[in-house]
């Protein structure tokens, strides 16, 4: 583990701790960490928080830095990094507050099933998940994009993949954004990306990206869980994914591109990893279009992965998904930029909201949900690791006026791919997993152990923390019982 | 871990090299191999890549870069290979630079198909987060950091 972080933080409350803006000259306004003492001490134990600071430098950066309880060190900004910049005030966006992987998300289906009905087939399932999904690095999809359709996919994204029969109208009301943000420029797109995109549509990726089988094994809020349709013992699929190679492409074309505009616009940040741009420049114009093909890119992907996972349910249990019940929940984004608007110091502002491993956690009421989720607020997924829980929470007002409608996104490394490596045992944790009645299928024993659940933080402690500081509520905690891993 | 021309650098979600050479070129050249050692494994008899040649290129590129500095040059070389691996599916293994200075770099690079190969672990990207690329005395340092 690297060096502990000594910089200064004073604390607001139990959750809250301030970077102040004093601690480094360059700092436009203060850090927030959203943390108790116990995450604290694994935050001190990486840079993540010296990256906080570093936020805080971006031209027309409003309220605060904020990092949420799952941050650790990233490119850039930190992984949970949440930075809200003023569009008319010169506010710049930075892809490093998007990162490598664009529109890595995560959404959840329900189906009618209970953990009776599917454990003597769990083992089957995740077999057929496995030779369904597409998975592990390079990995190609069985999915065909002509040229033309590819620009074409950017533009509609998960409309997209519903229109080639993947999928539903009702799927697209249940996924953030409508499953394609608007703006998307596929001329703002390299021919590289497009190289390195173009045989992944439908494919999984590596590492920690999976596809889980779950079963909800405990509910908070009995109101929010009827509304949701959702009980105890009731089986859930979760699937975890991003924009693959096409989205790293763009994001590292851009972040090397923006690096001449630091000087270009006068901006002054101390990591050129936090290399930007004001978002009314022609630069920022041009990414934005690209990183909004990224995200349409993986809402596509998610969208054609959940259509594989229902034909795998369909297989093994030989009935329709739709008898099966299997129908979404939600779709997020955690990392993604979007332009919304707040009211700041009574003032009605548009602003470029990066959430970096972060998570959009609206309010009910909030215009931007549909009708089906008015009354409860935003459905929030997020994922544990392999061998613990899983969550499902619901978005707040609270988080709409404290965190630009952001909370955490998952569990958060905390230790090293190398570290893990090394004090891991395959043999063990597989045995450990089975104990537990979890299956597991990989491409590879390294991508277990790397993603054993020691390298992370409990996602339980991750939870409790947004929680308590009423950014988002819990609504019911899934363990999982089949997990196939890129 | 350990290997003979490079040391891994511990991090919390990604990976890291650090490489020794006597020359800049010889740099460029440990720091590629070893990022290919991170991301394949042969899939029979030998493990890895050895920095030793053997006679089984199969597929040449010509690669000519520049850049605005030797930092982001070294950051360039190695995407540029990156992305060589992940579009053409294979695998650099012998690299011969012709030309290099602080801003340029011409270069001719053997690759093998990547179906003798298993892929171990997915560098999206080649950051530039604590980016070394300097001489120490009469030795030549480079040190970078994966995004995994």
């Amino acid at each position: 583990m690297s060096d502990i972080w000594q910089g200064q933080l004073e604390k607001i409350d139990d959750l809250r701790w301030r970077i102040p803006k004093s601690y480094k000259p360059g700092m436009r306004v203060d850090g927030i960490i959203y943390a108790d003492e116990k995450l604290l001490k694994d935050i001190r134990h990486d840079k993540a928080a010296e990256q906080v600071a570093n936020v805080a430098f971006l031209p027309g950066i409003v309220r605060a830095s904020m990092a949420m309880p799952d941050i650790h060190w990233g490119f850039g900004f930190p992984i949970g990094g949440v930075a809200a910049t003023d569009i008319e005030e010169g506010g710049v966006i930075a892809p490093g507050g998007i990162g490598y992987d664009i529109n890595c998300g995560i959404r959840l289906m329900r189906t009618n099933f209970q953990y009776e009905d599917i454990k003597d087939r769990t083992k089957d399932l995740v077999n057929t998940l496995f030779s369904y999904v597409p998975s592990g690095v390079g990995s190609k999809g069985d999915i065909k994009v002509s040229a033309k359709e590819e620009r074409r996919l950017l533009v509609e994204g998960a409309k997209w993949a519903v229109k080639q029969g993947f999928g539903t109208e009702e799927d697209l009301e249940c996924t953030e954004e409508n499953g394609a943000i608007e703006g998307a420029d596929p001329d703002a797109v390299s021919d590289r990306a497009y190289e390195r995109g173009k045989a992944q549509s439908g494919t999984l990726g590596s590492g920690n990206h999976f596809v889980e089988v779950q079963v909800i094994d405990q509910l908070y809020d009995a109101d929010l869980c009827d509304a949701f349709g959702l009980d105890l013992g009731q089986v859930m699929v979760m699937i975890h994914s991003g924009s693959r190679g096409f989205g790293y492409q763009i994001c590292d074309e851009y972040a090397r591109g923006m690096i001449r505009c630091l000087q270009k616009y006068n901006i002054n940040v101390p990591d050129r990893q936090l290399a930007c741009a004001p978002v009314n420049s022609p630069e920022a114009k041009q990414y934005l279009g690209a990183m909004r093909c990224a995200a349409n890119y993986a809402w596509a992907n998610r969208q054609c992965l959940m259509h594989l996972t229902r034909e795998s349910f369909e297989k093994v249990f030989s009935m329709s998904w739709q008898k099966m019940g299997m129908s979404l929940i939600y779709d997020v984004a955690h990392n993604i930029a979007k332009i919304e608007k707040y009211t700041i110091d009574g003032k009605e502002k548009k602003l470029c909201v990066h959430r970096k491993g972060a998570t959009r956690a609206f309010g009910p009421g909030n215009p931007a949900l549909p009708e089906r989720y008015q009354k409860t607020g935003q459905p929030v997924i997020i994922p544990g690791d392999m061998g613990r829980n899983s969550y499902l929470l619901a978005g707040t007002k609270k988080a709409e006026e404290e965190t630009f409608g952001s909370t955490c996104h998952g569990a958060g490394r905390v230790k090293s791919r190398s570290a893990a490596t090394r004090s891991v045992d395959y043999g063990e944790l597989m045995k450990q997993l089975e104990s537990k009645g979890i299956f597991v299928r990989a491409s590879g024993k390294g991508t277990i152990v790397e993603e054993a659940p020691e390298a992370y933080k409990d996602v339980n402690d991750v939870v409790k923390v947004v929680h308590d500081a009423g950014i988002s509520k819990r609504v019911c905690r899934m363990r999982p019982v089949g997990v196939i891993k890129g | 871990m350990r290997k003979e021309y490079y040391e891994i650098i511990e991090h919390t979600a990604d990976i890291g090299i650090r490489v020794k050479a006597d020359d800049l070129a010889g740099l460029f050249s440990k720091a590629a191999a070893a990022m290919f050692d991170i991301i394949v494994e042969k899939k029979e008899g030998n493990k890895g890549i050895p920095f030793l040649k053997e006679k089984r290129g199969d597929s040449q590129f010509k690669i000519k870069l520049t850049a605005d500095n030797l930092e982001e040059l070294f950051v360039t070389w190695l995407s540029e290979l990156l992305y060589l691996f992940s579009v053409r599916e294979v695998v650099p293994w012998d690299f011969k630079i012709n030309n290099l200075d602080e801003t340029n770099l011409a270069a001719v690079v053997l690759a093998e198909s990547i179906a003798h190969y298993r892929v171990k672990t997915e560098i999206k990207a080649v950051t530039y987060h604590e980016l070394e690329v300097k001489k120490v005395d009469s030795e030549w340092q480079g040190k970078v950091i994966f995004d995994v």
